[in-house]
Protein backbone atom coordinates (compact mmCIF):
# COMPACT_ATOMS: atom_id res chain seq x y z
CA UNK A 1 0.00 0.00 0.00
CA UNK A 2 2.94 2.28 0.70
CA UNK A 3 4.04 1.86 -2.90
CA UNK A 4 0.84 3.55 -4.05
CA UNK A 5 1.40 6.78 -2.17
CA UNK A 6 5.17 6.95 -2.07
CA UNK A 7 5.32 9.29 -5.06
CA UNK A 8 3.56 11.93 -2.98
CA UNK A 9 6.16 11.97 -0.24
CA UNK A 10 9.29 14.10 -0.11
CA UNK A 11 12.55 12.15 -0.30
CA UNK A 12 13.29 12.11 3.44
CA UNK A 13 9.87 10.71 4.37
CA UNK A 14 10.05 8.24 1.55
CA UNK A 15 13.37 6.73 2.72
CA UNK A 16 12.08 6.59 6.28
CA UNK A 17 8.84 4.82 5.44
CA UNK A 18 10.56 2.40 3.10
CA UNK A 19 12.46 1.12 6.15
CA UNK A 20 9.23 -0.41 7.41
CA UNK A 21 9.01 -4.18 7.02
CA UNK A 22 7.36 -5.17 3.77
CA UNK A 23 4.35 -6.69 5.46
CA UNK A 24 3.67 -3.44 7.31
CA UNK A 25 4.03 -1.46 4.12
CA UNK A 26 1.31 -3.66 2.65
CA UNK A 27 -1.04 -3.05 5.55
CA UNK A 28 -0.46 0.66 5.79
CA UNK A 29 -3.70 2.61 6.05
CA UNK A 30 -2.74 6.02 7.29
CA UNK A 31 0.30 8.23 7.48
CA UNK A 32 -0.14 11.15 9.82
CA UNK A 33 2.36 13.92 9.39
CA UNK A 34 2.35 16.82 11.80
CA UNK A 35 4.92 19.58 11.54
CA UNK A 36 7.44 19.37 14.40
CA UNK A 37 5.57 16.52 16.06
CA UNK A 38 6.06 12.76 15.97
CA UNK A 39 5.31 10.89 12.76
CA UNK A 40 2.47 8.42 13.15
CA UNK A 41 1.47 5.51 10.95
CA UNK A 42 -1.74 3.54 11.05
CA UNK A 43 -2.24 -0.06 9.96
CA UNK A 44 -4.89 -2.67 10.68
CA UNK A 45 -6.75 -0.23 12.90
CA UNK A 46 -3.73 0.40 15.13
CA UNK A 47 -1.40 3.36 15.17
CA UNK A 48 2.25 3.67 16.12
CA UNK A 49 4.88 6.38 16.19
CA UNK A 50 7.91 5.97 14.03
CA UNK A 51 11.54 6.54 15.00
CA UNK A 52 14.24 7.79 12.68
CA UNK A 53 15.55 4.25 12.05
CA UNK A 54 12.14 2.92 11.08
CA UNK A 55 11.12 1.26 14.34
CA UNK A 56 7.56 1.50 15.56
CA UNK A 57 6.82 2.58 19.09
CA UNK A 58 3.70 2.92 21.12
CA UNK A 59 4.98 6.06 22.82
CA UNK A 60 6.17 9.23 21.17
CA UNK A 61 9.67 9.33 22.74
CA UNK A 62 12.47 9.42 20.22
CA UNK A 63 10.07 9.54 17.29
CA UNK A 64 10.96 11.18 14.01
CA UNK A 65 9.60 14.73 13.73
CA UNK A 66 9.04 16.13 10.25
CA UNK A 67 10.50 19.60 9.77
CA UNK A 68 8.78 22.66 8.34
CA UNK A 69 10.73 22.18 5.12
CA UNK A 70 9.53 18.58 4.77
CA UNK A 71 5.95 19.66 5.30
CA UNK A 72 6.27 22.39 2.70
CA UNK A 73 7.62 19.91 0.18
CA UNK A 74 4.82 17.50 0.99
CA UNK A 75 2.24 20.23 0.54
CA UNK A 76 3.77 21.24 -2.79
CA UNK A 77 3.76 17.67 -4.02
CA UNK A 78 0.20 16.83 -3.05
CA UNK A 79 -1.12 20.07 -4.51
CA UNK A 80 1.01 19.71 -7.65
CA UNK A 81 2.80 22.95 -6.69
CA UNK A 82 -0.50 24.77 -7.11
CA UNK A 83 -2.29 25.54 -3.90
CA UNK A 84 -4.28 28.19 -5.75
CA UNK A 85 -5.97 25.54 -7.87
CA UNK A 86 -7.17 23.69 -4.76
CA UNK A 87 -9.46 26.29 -3.23
CA UNK A 88 -12.51 24.05 -3.23
CA UNK A 89 -10.51 21.22 -1.70
CA UNK A 90 -9.05 23.47 0.97
CA UNK A 91 -12.50 24.64 1.92
CA UNK A 92 -13.53 21.02 2.39
CA UNK A 93 -10.36 20.25 4.29
CA UNK A 94 -8.93 17.46 2.18
CA UNK A 95 -7.36 16.78 -1.17
CA UNK A 96 -8.04 13.71 -3.29
CA UNK A 97 -5.13 12.67 -5.45
CA UNK A 98 -4.93 10.30 -8.37
CA UNK A 99 -5.49 6.77 -7.14
CA UNK A 100 -8.23 7.86 -4.76
CA UNK A 101 -5.99 8.55 -1.81
CA UNK A 102 -7.34 11.22 0.42
CA UNK A 103 -5.16 13.65 2.31
CA UNK A 104 -6.81 15.39 5.20
CA UNK A 105 -5.42 18.78 6.16
CA UNK A 106 -5.48 20.80 9.34
CA UNK A 107 -4.15 24.23 10.09
CA UNK A 108 -5.27 27.81 10.47
CA UNK A 109 -8.45 28.54 8.60
CA UNK A 110 -9.30 31.67 6.67
CA UNK A 111 -12.82 32.93 7.24
CA UNK A 112 -14.92 34.97 4.91
CA UNK A 113 -18.27 36.19 6.13
CA UNK A 114 -18.23 33.60 8.89
CA UNK A 115 -17.71 30.67 6.53
CA UNK A 116 -14.43 28.81 6.08
CA UNK A 117 -12.83 29.85 2.83
CA UNK A 118 -9.71 27.78 3.08
CA UNK A 119 -6.82 26.68 5.22
CA UNK A 120 -3.65 28.69 5.54
CA UNK A 121 -0.54 27.55 7.43
CA UNK A 122 -1.21 23.85 7.01
CA UNK A 123 0.48 22.02 9.86
CA UNK A 124 -0.96 18.52 9.78
CA UNK A 125 -1.58 15.97 7.06
CA UNK A 126 -3.35 12.65 7.19
CA UNK A 127 -2.68 10.51 4.15
CA UNK A 128 -5.35 7.82 3.89
CA UNK A 129 -4.34 5.09 1.52
CA UNK A 130 -7.28 4.10 -0.64
CA UNK A 131 -7.72 0.48 -1.49
CA UNK A 132 -9.83 -0.84 -4.26
CA UNK A 133 -11.04 -4.23 -3.08
CA UNK A 134 -12.58 -5.93 -6.08
CA UNK A 135 -15.13 -8.41 -4.82
CA UNK A 136 -15.65 -6.65 -1.49
CA UNK A 137 -19.39 -6.91 -1.92
CA UNK A 138 -19.46 -10.51 -3.17
CA UNK A 139 -20.86 -11.94 0.05
CA UNK A 140 -23.30 -9.15 0.63
CA UNK A 141 -24.72 -8.66 -2.83
CA UNK A 142 -26.80 -11.90 -3.06
CA UNK A 143 -28.80 -10.70 -0.07
CA UNK A 144 -29.65 -7.40 -1.71
CA UNK A 145 -30.94 -8.58 -5.06
CA UNK A 146 -34.44 -7.55 -6.04
CA UNK A 147 -35.57 -10.56 -8.07
CA UNK A 148 -38.79 -8.99 -9.27
CA UNK A 149 -37.10 -5.97 -10.82
CA UNK A 150 -33.80 -7.66 -11.64
CA UNK A 151 -31.87 -4.97 -9.84
CA UNK A 152 -30.69 -4.04 -6.37
CA UNK A 153 -32.90 -3.23 -3.42
CA UNK A 154 -32.65 0.26 -2.02
CA UNK A 155 -30.08 -0.21 0.68
CA UNK A 156 -28.71 1.86 3.52
CA UNK A 157 -25.26 0.86 4.74
CA UNK A 158 -24.41 1.84 8.30
CA UNK A 159 -21.01 1.83 9.95
CA UNK A 160 -18.71 4.02 12.00
CA UNK A 161 -15.84 5.68 10.06
CA UNK A 162 -13.03 3.52 8.67
CA UNK A 163 -15.03 0.30 8.37
CA UNK A 164 -14.98 -0.03 4.61
CA UNK A 165 -18.31 1.51 3.63
CA UNK A 166 -16.89 3.33 0.65
CA UNK A 167 -14.95 0.30 -0.54
CA UNK A 168 -18.15 -1.70 -0.35
CA UNK A 169 -20.39 0.70 -2.28
CA UNK A 170 -17.70 1.17 -4.90
CA UNK A 171 -17.58 -2.57 -5.49
CA UNK A 172 -21.38 -2.76 -5.54
CA UNK A 173 -21.53 -0.02 -8.16
CA UNK A 174 -18.88 -1.78 -10.21
CA UNK A 175 -20.55 -5.20 -10.02
CA UNK A 176 -24.00 -3.87 -10.88
CA UNK A 177 -22.62 -1.76 -13.70
CA UNK A 178 -20.80 -4.73 -15.26
CA UNK A 179 -23.83 -6.94 -14.65
CA UNK A 180 -21.79 -9.50 -12.72
CA UNK A 181 -24.81 -10.59 -10.73
CA UNK A 182 -24.08 -13.35 -8.23
CA UNK A 183 -25.93 -16.61 -8.19
CA UNK A 184 -27.49 -18.91 -10.75
CA UNK A 185 -30.84 -17.26 -11.33
CA UNK A 186 -29.36 -13.80 -11.72
CA UNK A 187 -26.59 -14.82 -14.07
CA UNK A 188 -28.21 -13.54 -17.29
CA UNK A 189 -29.33 -10.17 -16.01
CA UNK A 190 -28.00 -7.13 -17.79
CA UNK A 191 -25.78 -4.56 -16.14
CA UNK A 192 -27.58 -1.55 -14.80
CA UNK A 193 -27.03 2.14 -15.39
CA UNK A 194 -25.40 3.42 -12.25
CA UNK A 195 -25.18 7.03 -11.13
CA UNK A 196 -22.69 7.92 -8.41
CA UNK A 197 -22.82 11.20 -6.57
CA UNK A 198 -19.32 11.47 -5.23
CA UNK A 199 -19.33 14.56 -3.07
CA UNK A 200 -15.99 13.81 -1.46
CA UNK A 201 -14.35 12.20 -4.49
CA UNK A 202 -13.92 8.99 -2.54
CA UNK A 203 -16.02 6.44 -4.38
CA UNK A 204 -14.67 6.94 -7.87
CA UNK A 205 -11.71 9.20 -7.03
CA UNK A 206 -12.12 11.30 -10.14
CA UNK A 207 -9.21 13.30 -11.41
CA UNK A 208 -10.47 15.95 -13.81
CA UNK A 209 -13.84 14.25 -14.07
CA UNK A 210 -12.53 10.80 -14.99
CA UNK A 211 -12.80 8.02 -12.39
CA UNK A 212 -9.45 6.52 -11.38
CA UNK A 213 -11.14 3.51 -9.79
CA UNK A 214 -12.90 0.97 -11.92
CA UNK A 215 -16.56 1.75 -11.25
CA UNK A 216 -17.91 -0.12 -14.25
CA UNK A 217 -18.73 0.62 -17.87
CA UNK A 218 -22.29 1.85 -17.29
CA UNK A 219 -21.50 4.22 -14.47
CA UNK A 220 -21.75 8.00 -14.50
CA UNK A 221 -20.07 9.98 -11.78
CA UNK A 222 -21.03 13.44 -10.59
CA UNK A 223 -17.81 14.42 -8.90
CA UNK A 224 -17.41 16.86 -5.99
CA UNK A 225 -21.10 17.67 -6.20
CA UNK A 226 -23.37 18.24 -3.20
CA UNK A 227 -25.27 14.96 -2.78
CA UNK A 228 -28.83 16.23 -2.91
CA UNK A 229 -28.24 18.40 -5.94
CA UNK A 230 -26.14 15.72 -7.62
CA UNK A 231 -28.81 13.08 -7.17
CA UNK A 232 -31.44 15.35 -8.70
CA UNK A 233 -29.14 16.26 -11.57
CA UNK A 234 -28.40 12.61 -12.32
CA UNK A 235 -32.08 11.68 -12.08
CA UNK A 236 -32.97 14.37 -14.57
CA UNK A 237 -30.12 13.98 -16.98
CA UNK A 238 -28.59 10.51 -16.86
CA UNK A 239 -31.59 8.24 -16.12
CA UNK A 240 -29.79 6.00 -13.64
CA UNK A 241 -31.30 2.70 -12.50
CA UNK A 242 -29.15 2.52 -9.39
CA UNK A 243 -28.08 5.65 -7.56
CA UNK A 244 -25.10 5.56 -5.20
CA UNK A 245 -24.30 8.20 -2.61
CA UNK A 246 -21.87 8.29 0.27
CA UNK A 247 -22.49 9.58 3.78
CA UNK A 248 -25.99 10.97 3.63
CA UNK A 249 -27.35 12.86 6.59
CA UNK A 250 -28.63 16.29 5.64
CA UNK A 251 -32.34 17.03 5.26
CA UNK A 252 -31.98 17.81 1.55
CA UNK A 253 -30.33 14.41 1.01
CA UNK A 254 -33.47 12.82 2.39
CA UNK A 255 -35.63 14.76 -0.06
CA UNK A 256 -33.51 13.66 -3.01
CA UNK A 257 -33.56 10.01 -1.94
CA UNK A 258 -37.33 10.08 -1.57
CA UNK A 259 -37.56 11.60 -5.03
CA UNK A 260 -35.34 8.86 -6.43
CA UNK A 261 -37.30 6.04 -4.83
CA UNK A 262 -40.55 7.45 -6.21
CA UNK A 263 -38.95 7.41 -9.62
CA UNK A 264 -38.30 3.69 -9.21
CA UNK A 265 -34.55 4.11 -8.86
CA UNK A 266 -32.75 1.91 -6.37
CA UNK A 267 -30.68 3.97 -3.99
CA UNK A 268 -27.58 2.63 -2.30
CA UNK A 269 -26.40 5.03 0.36
CA UNK A 270 -24.06 4.94 3.33
CA UNK A 271 -24.31 6.79 6.61
CA UNK A 272 -22.21 7.15 9.72
CA UNK A 273 -23.92 5.22 12.49
CA UNK A 274 -22.96 2.42 14.82
CA UNK A 275 -26.06 0.36 14.13
CA UNK A 276 -29.71 0.67 13.13
CA UNK A 277 -30.78 1.90 16.53
CA UNK A 278 -28.12 4.59 16.40
CA UNK A 279 -29.24 5.55 12.90
CA UNK A 280 -32.82 5.92 14.07
CA UNK A 281 -31.56 8.54 16.48
CA UNK A 282 -30.81 10.79 13.52
CA UNK A 283 -33.96 12.55 12.32
CA UNK A 284 -33.19 12.42 8.61
CA UNK A 285 -32.31 8.73 8.62
CA UNK A 286 -35.26 7.85 10.82
CA UNK A 287 -37.64 9.59 8.49
CA UNK A 288 -36.20 7.82 5.46
CA UNK A 289 -36.43 4.44 7.22
CA UNK A 290 -39.98 5.13 8.35
CA UNK A 291 -40.98 6.15 4.85
CA UNK A 292 -39.66 2.88 3.52
CA UNK A 293 -37.18 4.57 1.22
CA UNK A 294 -34.73 1.80 2.07
CA UNK A 295 -35.93 -1.77 2.03
CA UNK A 296 -32.66 -3.13 3.37
CA UNK A 297 -30.25 -1.92 5.99
CA UNK A 298 -26.71 -3.27 6.30
CA UNK A 299 -24.58 -2.85 9.40
CA UNK A 300 -20.84 -3.21 8.99
CA UNK A 301 -18.40 -4.04 11.74
CA UNK A 302 -14.73 -4.51 11.33
CA UNK A 303 -13.15 -7.14 13.52
CA UNK A 304 -9.75 -8.77 13.68
CA UNK A 305 -10.91 -11.39 11.19
CA UNK A 306 -12.26 -8.91 8.66
CA UNK A 307 -15.45 -7.09 7.91
CA UNK A 308 -18.69 -8.51 9.33
CA UNK A 309 -21.98 -7.50 7.88
CA UNK A 310 -25.52 -7.95 9.07
CA UNK A 311 -28.48 -7.40 6.76
CA UNK A 312 -31.80 -6.27 8.13
CA UNK A 313 -34.52 -6.59 5.57
CA UNK A 314 -37.79 -4.77 5.63
CA UNK A 315 -39.26 -6.67 2.76
CA UNK A 316 -41.97 -9.21 3.32
CA UNK A 317 -42.83 -11.84 0.74
CA UNK A 318 -43.28 -9.81 -2.42
CA UNK A 319 -45.08 -7.08 -0.52
CA UNK A 320 -43.33 -3.74 -0.10
CA UNK A 321 -42.49 -2.67 3.38
CA UNK A 322 -45.21 -1.06 5.45
CA UNK A 323 -44.40 2.41 6.69
CA UNK A 324 -43.52 1.44 10.22
CA UNK A 325 -41.51 -1.67 9.67
CA UNK A 326 -37.82 -2.23 9.56
CA UNK A 327 -36.02 -1.88 12.89
CA UNK A 328 -34.18 -4.87 14.19
CA UNK A 329 -35.70 -4.62 17.63
CA UNK A 330 -39.00 -5.72 16.14
CA UNK A 331 -37.45 -8.85 14.73
CA UNK A 332 -39.95 -10.95 16.65
CA UNK A 333 -43.02 -9.22 15.24
CA UNK A 334 -42.68 -9.50 11.53
CA UNK A 335 -40.96 -11.52 8.86
CA UNK A 336 -37.65 -9.75 9.20
CA UNK A 337 -34.76 -11.60 7.79
CA UNK A 338 -31.44 -11.20 9.47
CA UNK A 339 -28.29 -12.77 8.23
CA UNK A 340 -24.72 -12.45 9.25
CA UNK A 341 -21.90 -12.61 6.79
CA UNK A 342 -18.23 -12.33 7.23
CA UNK A 343 -15.42 -11.51 4.89
CA UNK A 344 -11.87 -10.43 5.08
CA UNK A 345 -11.10 -6.85 4.25
CA UNK A 346 -8.10 -7.77 2.16
CA UNK A 347 -9.65 -10.54 0.08
CA UNK A 348 -8.66 -10.23 -3.57
CA UNK B 1 51.15 45.96 -45.43
CA UNK B 2 51.04 44.11 -42.11
CA UNK B 3 50.55 47.42 -40.30
CA UNK B 4 47.57 48.18 -42.49
CA UNK B 5 46.08 44.76 -41.82
CA UNK B 6 46.57 45.28 -38.05
CA UNK B 7 44.92 48.67 -38.18
CA UNK B 8 41.93 47.23 -40.03
CA UNK B 9 41.66 44.42 -37.47
CA UNK B 10 41.75 46.89 -34.58
CA UNK B 11 39.15 49.09 -36.22
CA UNK B 12 36.96 46.07 -36.84
CA UNK B 13 37.33 44.79 -33.26
CA UNK B 14 36.62 48.20 -31.78
CA UNK B 15 33.51 48.61 -33.90
CA UNK B 16 32.30 45.15 -32.91
CA UNK B 17 32.82 45.78 -29.19
CA UNK B 18 30.91 49.02 -29.51
CA UNK B 19 28.06 47.41 -31.41
CA UNK B 20 27.85 44.57 -28.96
CA UNK B 21 27.58 46.93 -26.00
CA UNK B 22 24.98 48.94 -27.86
CA UNK B 23 23.06 45.78 -28.69
CA UNK B 24 23.01 44.92 -24.98
CA UNK B 25 21.34 48.26 -24.25
CA UNK B 26 18.81 47.72 -27.01
CA UNK B 27 18.13 44.11 -26.00
CA UNK B 28 17.49 44.64 -22.29
CA UNK B 29 14.23 46.62 -22.55
CA UNK B 30 12.98 44.20 -25.17
CA UNK B 31 13.65 41.19 -23.00
CA UNK B 32 12.10 42.95 -20.02
CA UNK B 33 9.00 43.53 -22.10
CA UNK B 34 8.93 39.86 -23.15
CA UNK B 35 9.39 38.80 -19.54
CA UNK B 36 6.48 41.00 -18.52
CA UNK B 37 4.32 39.45 -21.22
CA UNK B 38 5.28 35.98 -20.04
CA UNK B 39 4.38 36.85 -16.45
CA UNK B 40 1.05 38.26 -17.60
CA UNK B 41 0.37 34.99 -19.33
CA UNK B 42 1.31 33.13 -16.15
CA UNK B 43 -1.05 35.36 -14.21
CA UNK B 44 -3.90 34.49 -16.55
CA UNK B 45 -3.16 30.78 -16.32
CA UNK B 46 -3.11 30.91 -12.53
CA UNK B 47 -5.88 33.41 -11.92
CA UNK B 48 -8.44 32.43 -14.51
CA UNK B 49 -7.39 29.03 -15.80
CA UNK B 50 -6.54 27.47 -12.41
CA UNK B 51 -3.86 25.62 -14.34
CA UNK B 52 -1.46 23.66 -12.12
CA UNK B 53 1.86 25.46 -11.85
CA UNK B 54 4.09 23.06 -13.82
CA UNK B 55 1.64 23.08 -16.71
CA UNK B 56 1.17 26.85 -16.47
CA UNK B 57 4.95 27.30 -16.66
CA UNK B 58 5.22 25.03 -19.67
CA UNK B 59 2.47 26.86 -21.51
CA UNK B 60 4.10 30.17 -20.69
CA UNK B 61 7.39 28.83 -21.98
CA UNK B 62 5.76 27.66 -25.20
CA UNK B 63 4.36 31.13 -25.86
CA UNK B 64 7.46 33.14 -24.95
CA UNK B 65 10.54 33.76 -27.12
CA UNK B 66 14.02 32.64 -26.10
CA UNK B 67 15.85 33.19 -23.79
CA UNK B 68 12.82 33.97 -21.58
CA UNK B 69 11.16 30.68 -22.51
CA UNK B 70 13.93 28.51 -21.15
CA UNK B 71 13.72 30.11 -17.69
CA UNK B 72 10.11 28.98 -17.39
CA UNK B 73 10.72 25.67 -19.12
CA UNK B 74 13.64 24.81 -16.86
CA UNK B 75 11.76 25.73 -13.71
CA UNK B 76 8.95 23.38 -14.73
CA UNK B 77 11.20 20.43 -15.54
CA UNK B 78 13.39 21.06 -12.48
CA UNK B 79 10.66 20.03 -10.07
CA UNK B 80 10.24 16.65 -11.74
CA UNK B 81 13.91 15.93 -12.13
CA UNK B 82 15.07 16.56 -8.60
CA UNK B 83 12.73 15.09 -6.05
CA UNK B 84 14.23 16.82 -3.07
CA UNK B 85 13.69 20.34 -4.41
CA UNK B 86 11.02 22.72 -3.30
CA UNK B 87 9.61 24.82 -6.09
CA UNK B 88 11.51 27.85 -4.85
CA UNK B 89 14.84 26.06 -5.21
CA UNK B 90 14.01 24.79 -8.65
CA UNK B 91 12.92 28.24 -9.80
CA UNK B 92 15.98 29.93 -8.34
CA UNK B 93 18.27 27.45 -10.05
CA UNK B 94 16.53 27.92 -13.39
CA UNK B 95 16.70 31.71 -13.16
CA UNK B 96 20.38 31.70 -12.26
CA UNK B 97 21.35 29.13 -14.88
CA UNK B 98 19.60 30.96 -17.70
CA UNK B 99 20.57 34.46 -16.66
CA UNK B 100 23.85 34.45 -18.57
CA UNK B 101 21.96 34.04 -21.82
CA UNK B 102 19.91 37.19 -21.26
CA UNK B 103 20.84 40.87 -21.34
CA UNK B 104 19.05 41.50 -18.08
CA UNK B 105 20.67 42.67 -14.87
CA UNK B 106 20.65 41.98 -11.15
CA UNK B 107 17.56 44.08 -10.39
CA UNK B 108 15.31 41.96 -12.58
CA UNK B 109 16.85 38.78 -11.25
CA UNK B 110 16.06 39.78 -7.67
CA UNK B 111 12.45 40.48 -8.68
CA UNK B 112 12.09 37.06 -10.30
CA UNK B 113 13.68 35.18 -7.41
CA UNK B 114 11.43 36.95 -4.93
CA UNK B 115 8.44 35.96 -7.05
CA UNK B 116 9.61 32.35 -7.10
CA UNK B 117 9.46 32.07 -3.34
CA UNK B 118 5.73 32.80 -3.38
CA UNK B 119 4.53 30.99 -6.51
CA UNK B 120 2.23 28.05 -5.92
CA UNK B 121 1.92 28.20 -2.15
CA UNK B 122 -0.97 30.55 -1.56
CA UNK B 123 -4.48 31.18 -2.79
CA UNK B 124 -5.41 32.70 -6.11
CA UNK B 125 -5.77 36.32 -5.02
CA UNK B 126 -2.46 36.20 -3.27
CA UNK B 127 -0.73 34.69 -6.29
CA UNK B 128 -2.13 37.36 -8.57
CA UNK B 129 -1.03 40.10 -6.20
CA UNK B 130 2.51 38.80 -6.14
CA UNK B 131 2.68 38.51 -9.91
CA UNK B 132 1.30 42.03 -10.33
CA UNK B 133 3.85 43.37 -7.89
CA UNK B 134 6.61 41.69 -9.88
CA UNK B 135 5.16 43.16 -13.08
CA UNK B 136 5.22 46.65 -11.60
CA UNK B 137 8.81 46.25 -10.54
CA UNK B 138 9.73 44.97 -13.98
CA UNK B 139 7.98 47.98 -15.53
CA UNK B 140 10.17 50.30 -13.44
CA UNK B 141 13.25 48.40 -14.56
CA UNK B 142 12.09 48.60 -18.14
CA UNK B 143 11.65 52.38 -17.96
CA UNK B 144 15.14 52.70 -16.56
CA UNK B 145 16.44 50.39 -19.27
CA UNK B 146 14.83 52.55 -21.97
CA UNK B 147 16.47 55.66 -20.53
CA UNK B 148 19.79 53.85 -20.59
CA UNK B 149 19.16 52.75 -24.15
CA UNK B 150 18.45 56.32 -25.32
CA UNK B 151 21.52 57.57 -23.56
CA UNK B 152 24.13 54.91 -24.22
CA UNK B 153 23.19 52.94 -27.32
CA UNK B 154 24.35 55.54 -29.88
CA UNK B 155 27.26 56.52 -27.69
CA UNK B 156 28.63 52.94 -27.58
CA UNK B 157 28.22 52.53 -31.30
CA UNK B 158 30.42 55.54 -32.04
CA UNK B 159 32.64 55.12 -28.98
CA UNK B 160 33.84 51.67 -30.07
CA UNK B 161 34.99 52.80 -33.47
CA UNK B 162 36.43 56.09 -32.13
CA UNK B 163 38.54 54.29 -29.53
CA UNK B 164 39.76 51.91 -32.22
CA UNK B 165 40.71 54.92 -34.38
CA UNK B 166 42.54 56.44 -31.41
CA UNK B 167 44.51 53.23 -30.83
CA UNK B 168 45.41 53.05 -34.51
CA UNK B 169 46.57 56.68 -34.52
CA UNK B 170 48.65 56.16 -31.39
CA UNK B 171 50.26 53.05 -32.87
CA UNK B 172 51.15 54.59 -36.23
Amino acid sequence: MLARVVHLLPAELKTLLERLPEQMQEQLEEIRIREGRPLEVGFRGMSRFMTIDGNLRQTADGAYKPSADTCRKLLERITNYSLYAMEEELRRGFITVSGGHRIGLAGRTILEGGAVRGIRDIGAFNIRVAREVIGASALLLPKLIDRARKTLHSTLILAPPQQGKTTLVRDMARTVSYGLWPGYEASGWPGRKVGIVDERSEIAACVRGIPTFDVGPRTDVMDACPKAEGMMMLLRSMSPEVLVADEIGRPEDGEAIREASHAGVSVVATAHAYDLQDARGRPVLRKLLDDGAFTHVVELKRTEQGVMHRVVSAETQGRPAPRDLPPSQRAGEGPVHVSIGRQRADDP
Amino acid sequence: MIKLLGAVLILFAGAMIGFQQAAGYAERPRQLRQLAHALQRLETEIGYGHTPLPEALERTAAAAPEPIASIFGKAATGIWETESFTFRESWEQAVKAQWGATSMRGGEQAVLIRLGSTLGISDKEDQMKHIRLALQQLKAEEDAARDDQARYEKMWKSLGILIAVLIVILMV
